[in-house]
């Protein structure tokens, strides 16, 4: 019994505890099960593996650039930096194989859902996301139940994202059907929070048709913001030699000499910020490494689990239906984060860092739902809502995490935060750990139940109407439409979903 | 470029992860059905430009920095429109030969 007990603890240690293993031979798997060719399978399993080493030396660069930062611009308006008991790197280190696990648990569940209900359409595609939002729940189930063991991690963090992939493109439906004016892919992205609350708050502000973005002009110059590894470069690299103008003399010549001994600490002020950008861009360079195999996999599993679903997609994708609003919202939101910068510092709060990624993207994402309701008055809104909630987002959070891995809080998008305030927020109420995927998933399952049975019946109540006005014609859109449900092997797993949903389409 | 090795085509977005990434897959469609043999990559706009692609695909608000970087520099709107891209690419490749 002791080898056995043995061998578990080695496969523990060693597969399940090491993230870029564990990565390595579920690429693998995806790609056996998809029949890939041999060349192909060790191919990808070697670069989703290499992927992940990357994104650790990405990772380790970013943390420490962003420590001294911290320490150079608390420094300069006279705060101590915010402190941490660990650090992201250590926590990917320990929890990295969690982690992995549950996306690929909760792609698995996400994917039953959608199999299951009709109301739920979209399969998740934003692979980075997957990953990250997968990080701050096993981060915040930490934080809020200390360290629980990896299987119970691991089945509480998959049920949590599963209902999350699968709720977040519906609830962003309404707005997407009104940015792109159809219908054939969703929002996969943790910025929904802010496309909701733009669309709802910006409404009364102006007239899309009249005040629409796409009639102004903007300057050409401001393209190169575009590329967020400049952005990230220029942007970090002035607040940090302002920041040096101002900070203690003797901080600073540290933190230079702990990089070099011999370089001036102006120069050193410059690579800091230049390494920096670097290891965001590290960072980003392994997760891309990864995800290229990782997410065709899923995409292949999707399909073939539940022929046509629609995909929910990262931002980018709604960039074309208003690129003036992106700048607009993105121009905004930075702005709005500077300032805020500069606020939170006066009233001696925590020294926040601008996330160049998150205020492109998020602030592209305001402006362009904010300008599909209320023109460009909607967009600056939604570029200025983004700059506040990844503002009071970072201040807030990053305590919060301070155990776990707090330079998440940084690299954030607003979802992020309403997660992770939510579950600690709840944990510290709970008594364990189990009432939180037991209630989310009991609230998921009515609510697709529910949808399901209203989109049912409005379909049947059409379908007939449509039977009624043309006898002899054979409706052609009424068979597209029902096909989620009588697709073949449908009615195996349909028995398990609500007396509604089952019903056969003819009624 | 010539018949006897695949294509290099890029597929680039902001930082090269979600929609390349889509777009990539779509790019994959869209070339077998055009049975050009090609090996797609996808990558963020900085990268693209130190990668000797032949075709470079992505938004327009990135594409139009990246004009010369690669022979053909196509531009998309819709990034599942498979048979759009087709159409597009048949013209591009077409016009430098390679079709």
């Amino acid at each position: 019994m002791d080898t056995v007990r043995d061998v578990l603890i080695w496969i523990a240690n060693n597969v399940f505890g090491q993230v870029a293993v564990l990565i390595g031979l579920i690429t693998l798997l995806g790609l056996v099960l998809q029949g890939k060719r041999i060349e192909d399978i060790v191919g990808g399993a070697l670069r989703a593996t290499l992927g992940i080493i990357i994104l650790f030396v990405g990772v380790d660069l970013f943390t420490g650039g962003l420590s001294s930062f911290q320490t150079i611009v608390s420094s300069a308006v006279g705060l101590e930096p915010p402190s941490s008991d660990n650090t992201l790197d250590d926590f990917l280190a320990s929890h990295g194989g969690t982690v992995a696990l549950i996306i690929t648990l909760g792609f698995a569940l996400h994917v039953v859902l959608v199999r299951v209900f009709r109301a739920a359409r979209y399969v998740y595609l934003t692979g980075h996301l997957m990953f990250w939002i997968s990080v701050v729940i096993t981060a915040c189930l930490v934080e809020a139940f200390g360290d629980l063991s990896q299987p119970v991690l691991v089945v509480v963090g998959a049920v949590l994202i599963a209902c999350y992939w699968t709720l977040q493109p519906l609830w962003m439906r309404p707005f997407m059907r009104r940015v792109t004016g159809r219908d054939d892919f969703g929002f996969g992205h943790t910025t929904s929070s802010l496309g909701l609350l733009t669309a709802l708050v910006a409404r009364p502000f102006g007239d899309p048709e009249r005040h629409s973005t796409e009639n102004l002009k903007l300057p050409r110059q401001l393209s190169f913001f575009k590329d967020v590894n400049v952005s990230t470069a220029l942007v970090i690299g002035v607040i940090l030699l302002v920041a040096m103008a101002f900070a203690d003399d003797r901080v600073v010549a540290e933190a230079a000499a702990a990089y070099d001994p011999d370089i001036d600490p102006w120069a050193w002020g410059v690579i800091a910020a230049l390494r920096f950008a670097g290891g965001i861009a590290i960072l980003l360079y392994g997760v891309r490494m990864f995800l290229a195999e990782i997410v065709p996999a899923f995409k292949g599993i999707g399909d073939k689990a539940v022929p046509g679903t629609k995909p929910a997609l990262d931002i980018p994708t709604l960039f074309p239906f208003a690129p003036t609003a992106v700048m607009l919202g993105f121009v905004a939101s930075t702005g709005t984060f500077l300032v805020l910068l500069g606020v939170f510092a006066g009233l001696g709060w925590f020294t926040l860092v601008p996330p160049m990624i998150m205020l492109f993207f998020g602030g592209g994402a305001g402006g362009v739902f904010g300008n599909a309701v209320a023109g460009w008055r909607g967009a600056l809104i939604g570029g200025v809502l983004n700059g506040v909630l990844l503002a009071v987002g970072q201040a807030v959070t990053w305590g919060m995490l301070g155990t776990t891995a707090p330079e998440l809080a940084t690299l954030a998008d607003p979802d992020w935060y309403f997660i992770a305030w939510l579950l600690i927020g709840v944990g510290a109420v709970v008594p364990g750990v189990w009432p939180i995927p037991i209630a989310v998933a009991a609230v998921t399952v009515g609510l697709l139940t529910w949808l399901s049975v209203r989109e049912g019946r409005r379909e049947r109540e059409e379908r007939e109407r449509a039977e009624r006005e043309a006898e002899s014609a054979e409706p052609a859109e009424a068979g597209g439409t029902a096909d989620a449900a009588t697709a073949p092997g449908a009615a195996a797993t349909d028995t398990a979903a609500p007396a509604g949903s089952e019903e056969p389409p003819r009624g | 470029m010539s018949a006897s090795r695949p294509l290099s085509v890029l597929t680039v977005c902001g930082v090269g992860m979600g929609s390349s990434l889509i777009l990539k897959m779509t790019a994959e469609d869209a070339l077998r059905d055009l049975g050009v043999e090609a090996s797609v990559q996808n990558t963020d706009i900085s990268s693209a430009r130190s990668m000797n692609a032949d075709v470079i695909i992505g938004q327009g608000m990135h594409t139009g920095e990246l004009a010369g970087i690669a022979p053909v520099v196509v531009s998309v709107d819709n990034f599942l429109d498979k048979s759009g891209l087709a159409e597009q690419l048949r013209g591009e490749l077409s016009g430098q030969g390679w079709l």
